[in-house]
């Protein structure tokens, strides 16, 4: 079973490399470019380390699953130090494309947003941001009462120090707007992230794997939240067996019907459309969750061959 | 071969006020043994408020007692090195499987005091080995006849919590293989020649607890809970059960809501009801607690 294992793992490698290609020497070079030797008084401490998807293990365990299960390509790591200062650690992940560092990014987004890069996340002397094909993770190892600051600071250097900005995933576009927590936007592709944001099933029922694009948005509306999983496949076919899949084992008593309300008095629905699975979950009703339903139809249609331009 | 039910959300939702987290200990899905049938897991929950000092220093001498109370409670014996007596014999070659995280290693003041008890049997500096990502290639570990398993608890990004049963991860040369559907295969890695039969004991290390953590490889001093215990025992699996449900209750006293770990804990049901390794349901795990109680939450 490891043999199949390490073969996946080999695949969703090559599936994951959708950027142009760029050689290793190249990206450690625009990586050692963007991170500043010293700023604000905190200089490079050490010789700066690299990990590739192979190599991430060894730097953070099984937490390199996560990157993993998204584009990442090359990670650097520089320590910095200033005298009297806690010492900062900066992370720079190369993600191949800047929907995969939006991938990650979105992974977490409960703290302050702090206007660095394309979108930020600060707290607890931890600061987040992503920009281009760039994810930062920046860190302070102890906090001080000038932590904030300096983090902010030196990330704002990093920031301006990156080419250029990039574009995020194309589905987000399908979102309708009205009552959408724009914070709460998560893309992925796996089945594990799926579950870490919305627990379905210990198995895949949807049929996720590094060719599925998946967005799971959060609507609040009432005070009362409702999500909305939005799911691009590679082909119909595959759309039409995850929809099977799902009904048979999540709606087992829904027969023809696709709106259905469960054990906790909500509602779900979901349909079918081309290669686009669309589900509702946790709506407050029925009509609330095939309104949604049906506003994020329209949308796909609509934009149906600016979003398949990519594929 | 019975064809494996499909666990989903609304499992949960129809079973368990507790969500995941409490449908992971609860055996309702499956083949509910019978009460009574099967003897209760034992574990040791010792816990002193001098074992850190106001500066945040562990004190070595606490801890010592602590280890002792707890292990002495575990064996039946009144004295301490008796009751290691009951653990490890002098001849055994000990390995000390350890954590080195760095953010929240296993306590170097844990580990002397499990090495000071394990001389006292008798046996040899030289048959002793403490290591975590190193084991693989460590001698003593390649022919230890003992094991002594020893970690902090926390949360965890994959596998839902960090305790006795994920610190073997490193006893397979390609631990990523390990982290599918929440980590559940981890029991299997207690099966493997390397480890399997050798565990004399196993500790949880309660002095500092990591209850909740964003995403992986991050550490939140906001979260760490100074709860000043050690939880011992035999049962891997009931270690684990009752440390994660003390993280549930740690994120409830200080959130004031059950915030949903990044994975449910799944591997610790798994290694009950899979490998057999131990008891993960919290009504067969009977919790002796000894020492300062205030504000255990058990």
């Amino acid at each position: 079973m490891g043999r199949w294992i390490l073969a996946g793992m080999i695949i969703v490698s090559i599936v994951m490399s959708r950027s142009p290609v760029l050689s290793m020497e190249k990206r450690k070079l625009e990586m050692k470019e963007i991170a500043p030797l010293e700023a604000e008084g905190y200089r490079q401490e050490g010789q700066d380390e690299f990990y590739d998807r192979q190599t991430a293990f060894r730097y953070m365990d099984g937490a390199a699953e996560l990157y993993r299960s998204y584009g990442f390509k090359l990670l650097m790591v520089r320590r910095y130090l200033k005298t009297n200062h806690p010492p900062m650690v900066l992370e720079l992940f190369d993600m191949g494309s800047s929907e995969e560092a939006f991938g990650i990014f979105s992974y977490q987004t409960e703290e302050e947003e702090v206007g660095i890069g394309q979108a930020s996340d600060y707290g607890g002397g931890l600061l987040r941001f992503w920009k281009g094909r760039f994810y930062v993770h920046l860190y302070a190892e102890k906090e001080s009462p000038s932590t904030k600051r300096d983090l902010l600071t030196l990330g704002e250097v990093i920031s301006k120090r990156m080419p250029k900005e990039g574009a995020k995933p194309k589905l987000i576009q399908c979102l309708p707007r009205e009552g959408l927590s724009e914070r709460t936007i998560r893309y992925f592709h796996l089945h594990p992230i799926l579950n870490h944001h919305y627990f379905i099933s210990h198995e895949n029922l949807l049929r996720l794997n590094e060719r599925t694009d998946a967005v799971l948005a959060t609507y609040r509306w009432k005070q009362e939240k409702t999500f909305l999983l939005l799911i691009q496949y590679s082909d119909s076919k595959e759309a039409r067996r995850a929809f099977s899949r799902f009904k048979k084992a999540y709606l087992p008593e829904a027969g023809s019907s696709n709106t259905i309300q469960i054990e906790n008095g909500k509602w779900v629905a979901v349909r079918l459309y081309q290669t686009y699975l669309l589900i509702v979950l946790d709506s407050p009703s029925r009509e609330d969750g095939e309104a949604l339903i049906e506003t994020t139809y329209g949308y796909l249609k609509r934009r149906e061959g600016w979003l398949n331009k990519r594929r | 071969m019975a064809e494996q039910k499909t666990i989903t959300r609304r499992d949960f939702l129809r079973k368990t006020a507790y969500g995941a987290l409490g449908l992971t200990f609860s055996s309702s899905l499956h083949k509910e043994k019978e009460s009574g049938a099967e003897e209760k897991a034992r574990v040791i929950l010792v816990r002193d408020e001098g074992a850190i000092d106001s500066k945040g220093r562990i004190n070595p001498e606490v801890v010592q007692q602590m280890l002792d109370r707890g292990v002495c409670e575990l064996i039946g014996e009144k004295d301490p090195v008796e009751a290691w007596r009951g653990l490890i014999r002098p001849d055994d070659r000990v390995g000390i499987k350890s954590n080195v995280w760095y953010p929240l290693p296993t306590p170097e003041e844990l580990e002397s005091a499990i090495v000071k008890r394990v001389m006292d049997v008798g046996v040899p500096k030289k048959n002793i080995g403490i290591d975590d990502r190193g084991v693989l290639n460590n001698p003593i570990f390649k022919s230890a006849t003992a094991l002594i398993n020893v970690r902090p608890l926390r949360t965890h990004h994959w596998s839902g919590i960090g305790g006795c049963i994920k610190n073997y991860i490193m006893f397979v040369s390609m631990p990523w293989l390990y982290h599918g559907n929440a980590c559940s295969p981890l029991g299997s890695i207690w099966g493997k020649a390397i480890v399997k039969g050798k565990t004399r004991l196993n500790i949880l290390s309660l002095l500092r607890t990591q209850f909740y953590n964003r995403g992986p490889h991050h550490f939140d001093r906001r979260f760490v809970s100074e709860y000043r215990g050690l939880l011992i025992g035999k049962d891997p699996v009931a270690l684990d059960a009752v440390g994660a449900r003390l993280l549930q209750l740690q994120r409830i006293a200080y959130f004031g809501e059950d915030r949903a770990l990044d994975n449910p804990p799944t591997h610790i049901f798994v290694a009950d009801e899979t490998y057999k390794l131990g008891v993960s349901d919290l009504r067969r795990i009977e919790v002796v607690k000894l020492g300062w109680m205030e504000d255990s939450l058990i």
